[in-house]
């Protein structure tokens, strides 16, 4: 593997190029002609794909882009390269599994294969949602206390002590010290000290990340996300998130989250700049797992149909071809509290679990309400335990009957649900009567389906 | 179909296309034809950007196609601007939009996106691009006497310098005189009120919506 030194080395020296330039005439330009020359064509009606051929021609295009595009240095404005060794290093040096947490809450976290039939691993919270302070604690826990839930990966902090976090200020420091000092506090009130952590979500730039390196923080077991720029980018600040962190000993997890409809193009165009972003990032971020979300251009939810299909070729192309860890995202329009989230939830985590990810989730209404809890996502862990079962063709045809239910209608006007304290008693942490009901219904009409939950 | 039909035609799906030389081409023959410059513009251009706009609605083209179109028809207007009357030229504009990013924030596709539909709709717009200086803003609002002051957001730790901007507007005795529209990940409906905000979009369509909307309310009142 490069060293950080010639990381660094590259995004000063790399090619200098204008960033429009690079966006429209390497990144769009290069997307779209590999997508012709692969022909490679989005299909409403197999959101969840048999064709391994479909997979094949992904991955060898994303592989292709890597290759002529690089990654684009925002700070330096310079283009860092890698050759095909290099590349095929990264793939080959990349962990196909790896031990997260500590002690008893310690799991396996493996590379998923088609229709691998082993339980999936967990990844339970309410991802990238501004969380206020005074119940982070409390939903925090009602994750932590879920047996499915094996890992958590949960919201952020936005105000502290009443003070707003401002992206670059101290408080993205000491709010990023909270965060894991609650995770911490409702881990072991769960019973799970060692629940593995992906955090450090309250800080944007490297300062939350760089407070938070010590064992009462983030351990050497636990992660947290760095982000792929869209398209095909980093900077600085991530570079400095991912050598640090990686030094320290930790594990680094690359978000790639591309929008459809931007610089790569429609999902066929977004599918390959997936493959592209995990092999420069293995590179660049020395990156352990890797983030799947696909964000739509109107609703950003990963459960709509063409963020359902990215997920599943994607997840396919990555697994037929690498033995890289994938967390798919389940991210909802609807909130909790309603029952549409109930069969986003399903669509999306079918599709995860059958097509190579452990899912990951539930950010509902996309992580801008605190509307979520642990139920909701007991309900994704159990749907993603009975989804092993599948085939991909059964699973596409679920897909299909469950998205039927909530797409478009419910994606333009979402029901938003309700915030955590509404949904749980405060002093039990426990769902409250009318919530648990909701989710009993949802749990009858999914096993109504062929989809027995236990 | 006459030459002038043939070439408003040409000039059409040139700008559709994201041709700027033939865009530029099509408008140099129309004006040497000596068609008014107000009808090019009018008739052939903004249909384009329109037909443009809708496509990207609609998912069936993308980012770099927009941007394309957006320059060519930028490229065209250079042209053909000086040879419009100044009366007429604000006929054409439906409103002047200043938008950005904000301080601290480095994502900027979808504000990128925004900026474009509302390019599309006919909206003159500057844009600041991203982790803009919340002085910024205002300052180019009042250098361009701006309709619209737009700004997104996609974390939530950049939404306190959203509100910079609006106490900084109420310092300079500005805030009445700016249409403030808020948008983006970290943003909700809610947010956007509390803050006092004229506008809010979910996505770009919604965005483009209440600005024309806006805009309205805002010509009716004068």
């Amino acid at each position: 593997m490069l060293s950080f030194y010639d990381i660094l080395k590259r995004s000063e020296e790399g090619k200098y190029m204008e960033e429009r330039e690079f966006d429209l005439k390497v990144v769009a330009k290069n997307a779209r002609r590999l997508v012709k020359e692969y022909d490679i064509r989005f299909n409403r009606e197999e959101i969840v794909t048999s064709d391994d051929s479909l997979a094949d021609d992904v991955w060898k295009a994303g592989f292709e882009l890597a290759l002529e595009t690089g990654i684009y240095c925002v700070s330096t404005r310079r283009i860092i390269k890698f050759t095909e060794e290099e590349i095929k290093e990264g793939l080959r040096s990349a962990p196909s599994q790896l031990i997260v947490g500590e002690g008893r809450d310690a799991r396996l976290l493996y590379a998923r294969k088609i229709e691998d039939q082993r339980p999936p691993i967990i990844m339970g919270g309410q991802a990238g949602a501004p969380i206020p302070e005074e119940f982070y604690y409390h939903m925090a826990l009602s994750y932590m206390q879920e047996p499915l839930i094996d890992t958590i990966n949960h919201g952020g902090l936005h105000k502290i002590k009443g003070i707003e976090v401002r992206t670059g200020s101290p408080a993205e420091a000491l709010a990023t010290i909270l965060e894991l000092r609650y995770l911490r506090e409702a881990a072991k009130a769960a019973g799970r000290p060692g629940i593995h952590l992906l955090a450090a979500e309250s800080s944007n730039t490297c300062i939350g990340d760089l407070a938070v390196q010590n064992p009462e923080g983030l351990r050497k077991t636990d992660a947290h996300l760095i982000a792929i720029l869209n398209d095909l980018k980093t900077d600085y600040d991530r570079l400095t998130k991912a050598f640090t962190f990686k030094i320290y000993g930790g594990f680094n997890v690359a978000l790639v989250d591309p929008v459809i409809g931007g610089f790569l193009g429609g999902p066929e165009g977004v599918a390959i700049g997936f493959i592209a972003s995990y092999l420069l990032s293995r590179l660049i971020y020395y990156a352990d797992y890797y983030i799947i979300h696909p964000i739509h251009p109107k609703y950003v939810s990963t459960s709509s149909l063409e963020t359902m299909w990215v997920l599943n070729i994607v997840g396919q192309a990555m697994a037929r071809h690498t033995n890289f860890i994938l967390m798919g995202d389940v991210w909802t329009s609807n909130g909790a509290g309603s029952y549409e989230i109930f069969y986003e939830i399903t669509a999306n985590t079918i599709t995860n679990v059958v097509t190579g990810s452990h899912p990951l989730g539930v950010s509902a209404t996309n992580g801008k309400y605190p509307n979520a809890s642990g139920l909701e996502t007991r309900f994704m862990a159990e749907v993603a335990h009975a989804a092993v079962k599948f085939k991909r063709s059964d699973a596409n045809e679920l897909v299909k009957t469950f998205l039927k239910k909530y797409y478009p209608e419910r994606m333009e006007k979402p029901n938003y649900g309700k915030p955590f304290p509404e949904l749980y008693d405060m002093e039990t942490i426990q769902p409250r009567k009318w919530w648990l009901e909701l989710y009993n219904k949802a749990k009858k009409e999914v096993a109504d389906y062929g989809i027995p939950l236990e | 179909m006459s030459e002038k039909d043939t070439l408003c035609k040409k000039l059409f799906n040139a700008i559709v296309d994201g041709d700027s030389d033939a865009a530029r081409e099509a408008v140099e023959k129309l004006l040497n034809l000596g068609v008014d410059a107000y009808s090019i513009v009018k008739e052939c251009m903004i249909p384009a950007m329109k037909l443009v706009g809708d496509k990207f609605a609609k998912l069936e083209i993308f980012l770099p196609e927009v941007m394309m179109a957006a320059e060519a028809f930028e490229k065209c207007m250079k042209l053909i601007e000086p040879k419009i009357l100044a009366e007429k030229k604000s006929e054409l504009v439906v409103g002047k939009v200043v938008i950005g990013t904000i301080q601290g924030d480095i994502h900027d596709l979808g504000k990128n996106i925004v900026a474009l539909m509302l390019r599309a709709a006919g909206f003159e717009v500057y844009d600041l691009g991203r982790d803009v200086p919340v002085a910024e803003f205002v300052k180019k609002a009042k250098e361009v006497d701006a309709d619209i002051i737009a700004i997104s957001a996609l974390l939530s730790t950049s939404l306190p310098y959203v509100k910079d901007v609006i106490k900084l507007l109420k310092e300079l005795n500005l805030r009445d005189k700016y249409i403030l529209m808020v948008g983006g990940g970290a943003v909700t409906r809610e947010w956007a009120k509390e803050v006092g905000a004229d506008g809010y979009g979910e996505n770009a369509d919604e965005a483009v919506k209440v600005a024309l909307e806006l805009i309205e309310k805002k010509r009716k009142k004068k």
